[in-house]
């Protein structure tokens, strides 16, 4: 009977990814199956994307496509991160320039004006 | 997919985190963890494994930009949103068709539906479900009950009925709603 009730409630659980990997490479138990799927009926998230990775055609290799997804995108972060690190490095040489150039042009306006008054 | 050593930190404390230090390094954690369910949703929608592959990498470009401009609160729900529109607005633009974009208010929808079961006795609850679940069609009464009841996977439950297992699934999701439908109609009838 506590299984009729089962049918409405909401699975809370939040699966992670090594078991949902290994769900779609068909490394779990018949229990552990209907848990995820249990999950995927409440999630849509997870309920689409079990549709899409259903049509793929070498379902093994989605491990694969992950990680060269995570990697390419570790790498185009870390990219994005050093230009604004070198941008940070090359703002404040600038700013020293700037400020060198106004003081010097204030010691020749001041030598300038003091040899006039002479 | 290895184990990593932010496994213990939520995705709400790594959204915190972002906002407190704007490095991407936390949303780049933060994306790891639905780049699968990423890749799904897309072939689901664009049904080619290379423009599946190129869309995640789009929404993944598209989710640093954004979270940069606005405050985002649930990022599951906002993530699959994105990845969402975003097939859809790809396959508008190769097939010329209209598709209608999906908002928040949806998404939520799935959230709410908990709350049922608080609203009645057990007892009662049981009654209603046996009844209900009587008046479904053949093949999601079958579906529901093999699933929940017999708690069998959808795989077994393909093999048993000779139903495909996305009919499977499709069959334990219309079920399911239909059932809490069939229960409220029930309740407000009374």
């Amino acid at each position: 009977m506590q299984n009729l009730i089962d049918i409405l409630s909401q699975s809370n659980k939040d699966i992670d990814n090594q078991k949902l990997m290994d769900y779609v490479s068909g490394k779990l138990s018949a229990e552990d199956k209907h848990e995820v799927e249990k999950w995927m009926i409440d999630n849509e998230f997870a309920g689409e994307a079990w549709e899409g990775l259903h049509q793929f055609s070498k379902k093994k290799e989605l491990g694969i496509y992950v990680d060269e997804l995570n990697k390419e995108l570790a790498r185009y972060i870390l990219e994005k991160k050093k230009r604004r690190d070198i941008r940070k490095i090359q703002q404040p040489s600038w700013i020293y320039f700037a400020i060198g150039l106004i003081l010097l042009m204030i010691i020749v306006a001041y030598l300038v004006i003091s040899k006039l008054n002479k | 997919m290895k184990k990593t050593r932010f496994d213990h930190i939520n995705d709400q404390e790594l959204l915190e985190k972002f906002y407190a230090d704007r490095d991407n390094f936390w949303i780049g954690i933060l994306l790891q963890r639905y780049t699968l369910l990423l890749l799904g949703v897309c072939m689901k929608y664009l049904r080619n494994e290379e423009e599946a592959k190129d869309a995640v990498q789009h929404i993944f470009l598209k989710t640093i930009t954004e979270l940069h401009k606005y405050r985002v609160d649930y990022f599951k729900s906002w993530l699959y949103m994105v990845a969402k529109n975003h097939c859809l607005m790809k396959l508008r633009d190769s097939q010329g068709k209209i598709y209608s974009e999906i908002h928040d208010k949806n998404l939520l929808i799935a959230e709410e539906e908990g709350s049922i079961q608080h609203h009645f006795e057990k007892e009662k609850n049981l009654q209603l479900m046996s009844t209900s679940l009587e008046e479904l069609n053949q093949e999601q009464k079958l579906c529901v009950t093999l699933f929940y009841l017999e708690k069998k996977t959808y795989h077994q439950i393909a093999v048993e009925t000779g139903y495909t297992m996305m009919q499977v699934k499709s069959n334990i999701q219309n079920g399911k709603r239909n059932l809490k439908n069939l229960m409220e109609k029930k309740v407000s009838g009374k």
